[in-house]
């Protein structure tokens, strides 16, 4: 009986209900993509309850800036994270004492898993203790960066923009 | 064991970035058909065996330019010789690694799909129909990156990523 309930559902299947769920998928899609798009870039603090361990950056061979460090996590299948790389680049070229470090993650899940870093690119604001001070998920828009870097290096200014 | 700030090796000519995003609308379309036929398919078989053929088609499609790199991507090949030429040239070029990495997951759905249509029925191809579309869509409209958002996800859990031996 249900089966036979069920079939007959099936059967109003008609090309006009086929077009409203394709329809109902393509709006489902772009409200996904508009949702996704307003997530990228914007800056977020570190939730009080991590570890240290996770607060604190200190990675072998990675050399951190004086006053701050703009450290940005990417992997080989990111096309983001080339723009990203340019655009904190520049700034760190511009800012004195400022270091950028591109760190590839490619084959470094243990880091990705111990700065939680889920996607790429990820940029982690990191003051002059190595401190994460603001996390940045997506590629990255200049002006938020150097807003949460005017944070770090108060009462200097930043000399770019 | 360094973790040092080397730039992630890149080709040195890199690619159109609107290539592809054209190759992703295509697929995005024929995953509609897909999950049209399967829709229908559910009550009416011979519109279930087109879904599963088109499903066959699409993932032979994704293994091409899964193996031989997006570069090579027949819908890549239209956009080349019939769109790109009408259009200014790009900005600038980008990586094929992370699109055909693309390829290989959009693979991985659309024959998990295939294989679970053997098993539920047409159901299965507008399930993976359905992500498979999602991906290709976001990809098209927004410039999703897929591999940005699930690479990490897929290491972390130790699927993918793993060292490779120093004597590469």
């Amino acid at each position: 009986m249900t089966r036979n309930a069920r079939l007959t559902t099936f059967e109003t299947m008609d090309a006009a209900n086929v077009a409203i769920a394709l329809a109902g998928l393509v709006l489902a899609a772009t409200l996904l993509g508009v949702l996704h798009r307003t997530t990228q870039g914007r800056a977020r603090s570190i939730p009080t309850r991590w570890k240290t361990d996770s607060r604190i950056v200190s990675i072998d061979g990675v050399a951190l800036g004086e006053r701050a460090t703009l450290l940005q996590f990417s992997t080989e299948v990111c096309t983001p994270c080339k723009s990203t790389a340019r655009v904190l680049d520049d700034l760190a070229a511009r800012t004195e004492s400022v270091t950028h470090v591109d760190l590839d993650v490619t084959h470094r899940p243990d880091l990705a898993s111990r700065y939680r870093v889920l996607q790429t690119p990820t940029t982690l604001i990191l003051d002059a203790d190595g401190a994460i001070r603001a996390r940045i998920g997506g590629a990255v828009r200049r002006d938020i960066v150097v807003a949460e870097l005017q944070k770090v290096l108060e009462p200097q200014k930043v000399l770019a923009a | 064991m360094t973790a040092a700030s080397t730039p992630s090796a890149t080709t040195a000519k890199g690619i159109d970035p609107r290539g592809p995003r054209f190759t992703a609308g295509v697929v995005a379309i024929l995953f509609l058909v897909v999950i049209g036929l399967a829709l229908v398919g559910l009550a009416n078989p011979a519109a279930a065996t087109a879904s599963l053929g088109l499903s066959i088609f699409n993932a032979a499609v994704f293994l091409w330019a899964a193996i031989r790199g997006v570069q090579h991507h027949p819908y890549g090949f239209f956009f080349k010789k019939v769109i790109r030429p009408r259009l200014k040239p790009p900005v600038e070029l980008e990586d094929p690694i992370p699109p055909t990495f693309a390829q290989g997951v959009g693979l991985f759905v659309t024959v998990l799909g295939i294989a679970f249509f053997f098993v539920v029925g047409p159901i299965a191809l507008v399930v993976a129909g359905a992500a498979a579309f999602v991906a290709a869509f976001l990809n098209s409209v927004f410039a999703y990156c897929l591999g940005c958002q699930i690479y990490l996800l897929l290491a972390r859990a130790g699927v993918l990523g793993r060292k490779r031996p120093a004597a590469a």
